[in-house]
């Protein structure tokens, strides 16, 4: 029994000897960063999620990108100079953008980048156009559609030929001819549907081969058959190195890279599920930087040798009240009716109710005790960060009100027989829960009739529900697609926004508003529209804002460099401006 | 026995139409938007449902998507995988190895370490050995292997620094990428590969980070070994031929573990060989806290995400593995016990 144990402990040993020296050794030139994104793709026609924004933005360009934190300045990168309608880069009408492209740009690969590999790029995007892709972000400046195909999934007629004149190349530079005047163009082309890739290199890699009469077998590729998944050779300041799914993904200093040469030669995104392993990772200095979710913000700050980061996000969570709530077979509004045991469908269309509920929300103890005031609750949805965002009154918690709000609603029959309904919200989410738990006991504290119960189901039948209007009152969040107050106020404000009409929320005043804040090109102009829209949130009670949230960063205190921008999540990194100390 | 063998291997096949009838059916019963709802991540993709259903055909009669799915199988053709991000048999293999890296040096541990203190207590019933084990099975069984796992990672990675988390260091790990020509991945397994290439200390590295998955494997799944063979070697130190073995004078040692072991371990080796089958689907805890995903992750995320085309690889997977391990385990009795003979009937 002695000897095998013995024989046992002398392995074990000899094993952490070994090795234990060389994995600990610190690299100055190597960046870790551990998180759960996982990368879907590195096709600028297909990525859509953050994760895969991260790695596309690092090894290809755009041809502008923001300026630092900003997110409504700009910095040349592909072009020479960033368009503007002092420079003529933008025409007076706002609906055309020329962009000269600098000559001196080589991709990864040797070839020299052309205006003709520029215009290739966004055709190629738009001829792509996967279903549940970015391509729309395109689309609609250029061509005043949302997809190529129509609802039957058919190809739109006379689609190509638009495309074909959308983008022209004139005298070296390239020109954009919008379908009509679009102010967030310019953010739209930093994201990665903007990025440059080789035209040949593609091509020779079973991309679209450039004739219009063949992009019909290009178009809507299935996920997994688009030819630059695993495969990249841009203009970045970073090579793709190597992506094993679920593990790692690596990224190596072009070297050949113009200009300043990043300090970080080699940085190795990790991806680590559990948060007590991302913990000792970056405790142990395995990690320069890990993925913090905002539960585990105080165990974080106690540990040494981490500087601490906060960086407000271009997001909102929000509780919207549908007004045509479907009520075949629904559960969650009882019998339908406003006996006391139910709801009728069109309960939230009375402004009373919607302010009741307004009303209930205690934003200054939901702010401390559940966002532990690590989050912003937001008054409008052109949340703080975006151009043009206000101030703007907000409803305070007051039984008081709630009582006043409810007896008016229904003609007093909301206070007198009660009601009955659920509230919804998405399996996991803690911070909605809270909302609704919340709103529920302030809601019920006052009045026994009143009876809303709480409920979790897994977000993709959360998803499923509230596109059939089944959820009267359904939590959801939103991330910019782009840094414009349109993508927010739109798409919560219009009757056919992508929450809007799942709300059954129809202001011909307000849809007027909102197309016409993406139709005017001056500051002025738009600042004025989007503060009417922002109090016409208030006015209008369309919902309840319930946080935004702030991105915790924690790096290893000799990491330095970094660039902290809104429009960015928690997965981004900016490699490029990296350095150790 | 050829007869028994290829009798098996033709019910294998009713076994995998099967499964997969009854796994397909299952995954109808959620519906087209539901199915649909697997390719989108936010409430902007979420508009394009109705596209994706129409793209995918997920609205499509029952009979014309597993058809649909046969003939794709048939052709080598397992589909893509929305958790791994890349075709089906290519996450297969990315992602088995790791798991039968575990499973390598677990499973003979978890056999050794079980029959062994299984015998011990079984001969010394009621003696400190027998208690000590039955604690160990005991905790081994109630004890969260997610707490385990993380309870041995705080104190052996966290306190002292030891072994580290995943497969193989950053340091290694770049030295590959930069030099492919000077390994060659034979096998997929790091600790194997290392010897195979000459590079001991990536075997060495490789192994170093295997040590606390290892230990959280067999301590969970010991337990059941350990209990099976106890009582066996209880039942069979109670027959008649062990008190004659004993009458005739022979000692101790043999009537143990020549006598009485050897007939107590036919029901371990059936249990064995569902466990060595089950091991194969991964550990998702061991998988997720040491950063090492396998099988096990693979199959939970695809679960939750509702990744058709990977549930039903890894039901074919899992019952072609089941299939296999009951056939090797009555091989493996018959060839045990020669009183035990396989039915050809």
């Amino acid at each position: 029994m002695k000897q095998p144990v013995i024989i046992i402990g002398l392995c074990l040993l000899l094993i952490i000897s070994a090795t234990d020296g060389q994995s600990k050794s610190k690299h100055p030139d190597r960046f870790v960063f551990a998180s759960y994104g996982n990368v879907q793709t590195l096709d600028p026609c297909m990525a859509y999620d953050t994760t895969s924004h991260q790695r596309i933005l690092n090894i290809y360009e755009p041809l502008i990108f923001y300026d630092g934190s900003a997110v409504d300045q700009y910095i040349p990168v592909i072009a020479k100079k960033v368009p503007s309608l002092e420079n003529g880069g933008i025409s007076l009408d706002g609906m055309t953008y020329t962009f000269e492209i600098r000559n001196d740009i080589k991709f990864h690969e040797g070839q020299t980048l052309s205006p003709e590999d520029v215009i290739y790029s966004f055709k190629r995007n738009m001829i792509a156009d996967p279903e549940g892709g970015p391509i729309w972000l395109l689309l609609e400046p250029l061509l005043g559609i949302s997809s190529t195909r129509d609802e039957n999934g058919h190809i739109l007629p006379e689609v190509w030929g638009k495309i074909e004149q959308a983008i022209t190349i004139s005298n070296q530079n390239v020109v954009f001819h919008l379908i009509r005047p679009y102010p967030p163009f310019l953010s739209i082309l930093c994201s990665s549907v903007g990025v440059i890739i080789n035209k040949k290199w593609s091509i020779s890699k079973g991309c679209w081969n450039g004739n219009f009469n063949d992009a019909p077998k290009y178009n809507n590729p299935k996920m997994g058959r688009e030819p630059l998944q695993k495969i990249a050779n841009g203009t970045g300041p970073f090579r793709f190195k190597s992506w094993e799914v679920s593990k790692e993904f690596i990224f190596e200093c072009n070297e050949q890279y113009r200009g300043k040469k990043p300090a970080i030669k080699v940085a190795i995104f990790k991806f680590v599920k559990e948060w007590s392993t991302r913990k000792m990772m970056l405790q142990n200095g395995d990690a320069d930087r890990v993925s913090v979710d905002s539960m585990h913000i105080p165990e974080v700050l106690s540990l040494k040798g981490l500087s601490f980061y906060k960086v407000p996000q271009l997001s909102v969570s929000g509780a919207l009240f549908c007004r045509n709530i479907n009520k075949i077979g629904n559960p969650y509004i009882g019998s339908g009716q406003l006996d006391g045991n139910g709801i009728p469908p069109n309960f939230f269309s009375d402004i009373h109710i919607r302010k009741a509920f307004l009303h209930a929300f205690d934003r200054d103890m939901y702010r401390r005790d559940v966002l532990n005031n690590m989050a912003i609750v937001p008054t409008s949805p052109n949340i703080e960060g975006l151009p043009y965002h206000a101030n703007t009154p907000f409803y305070k918690y007051d039984p008081q009100k709630i009582v006043e709000h409810l007896k008016q609603a229904w003609n007093g029959k909301a206070w007198k027989k009660g009601f009955h309904m659920t509230i919804v919200y998405n399996t996991g989410n803690e911070m909605r829960e809270a909302a609704a738990l919340m709103l529920a006991e302030n809601l019920m504290a006052l009045n026994r009739h009143i009876q809303i119960e709480v409920q979790n189901v897994d977000w993709k039948d959360y998803l499923v529900n509230y596109r059939n209007y089944m959820y009267p009152f359904f939590l959801i969040g939103w991330s910019a697609d782009y840094a414009d107050p349109h993508n927010f106020i739109f798409n919560f404000m219009h009757s056919q926004g992508i929450l809007g009409k799942y709300i059954h929320y129809n202001n011909p005043e307000i849809d007027q508003l909102c197309e016409k804040g993406i139709q005017v090109v001056t500051s002025t102009e738009r600042k004025s529209i989007y503060e009417k829209l922002q109090h016409a949130w208030y006015e209008n009670a369309i919902g309840i804002l319930l946080y935004q949230q702030v991105n915790f960063r924690a790096y290893r205190d000799d990491i330095n460099g970094f660039v902290l921008n809104p429009i960015f999540d928690d997965e981004w990194e900016d490699l490029k401006t990296l350095y150790r100390r | 026995m050829l007869a028994f063998v290829i009798r098996r291997c033709i019910f294998l096949i009713f076994v995998l139409v099967g499964i997969s009838l009854l796994i397909f059916s299952i995954l109808m019963t959620f519906s087209p938007e539901r199915r649909a709802a697997a390719y989108v991540q936010s409430p902007q993709q979420a508009q394009n449902i109705p596209g994706i259903i129409q793209q995918y055909g997920l609205d499509q009669p029952f009979y014309v998507q597993y058809k649909q799915w046969m003939i794709q199988t048939f052709r080598g053709n397992f589909g893509w995988s929305l958790v791994a991000a890349q075709p089906v048999w290519d996450a297969f293999c990315q992602y088995f190895p790791v798991t039968l890296e575990l499973n390598i040096y677990a499973v003979p541990l978890t056999l050794i370490i079980g029959i062994y203190l299984g015998t011990l207590s079984g001969i010394y019933r009621g003696s400190f050995i027998d208690h000590f084990t039955r604690i160990v099975a005991i905790i081994g069984w109630s004890l969260p292997t997610f707490l385990f796992a993380l309870v041995l990672l705080m104190i052996f990675y966290g306190y002292f620094g030891w072994f580290g988390t995943g497969i193989i260091g950053d340091d290694f790990q770049l030295y590959l990428l930069n030099h492919p020509d000077q390994f060659i991945r034979y096998t997929g397994l790091y600790t194997i590969d290392g010897i195979l290439n000459g590079h001991s200390a990536i075997c060495m590295d490789a192994l170093k980070r295997l040590i606390l998955p290892v230990i959280t494997q067999v301590f969970v799944v010991v337990a059941l070994l350990m209990r099976i063979t106890r009582s066996s070697m209880i039942e069979e130190l109670s027959k008649d031929y062990i008190i004659t073995a004993r009458a005739k004078g022979a000692n101790d040692k043999i009537v143990y573990y020549k006598h009485a072991r050897k007939n107590a371990l036919i029901p371990t080796i059936t249990v064995a060989g569902q466990l060595i089958a089950l091991s194969m689907e991964g550990s998702v805890a061991v998988e997720i806290v040491f950063n090492r995903h396998g099988m096990g992750w693979w199959l939970v995320s695809s679960a939750t995400q509702l990744d058709t085309p990977v549930l039903m690889f890894m039901c074919m997977f899992m019952g072609l593995v089941f299939v296999l391990s009951n056939l090797i385990c009555d091989l493996l009795i018959a060839w045990w016990d020669p009183r035990i003979r396989l039915s050809t009937s």
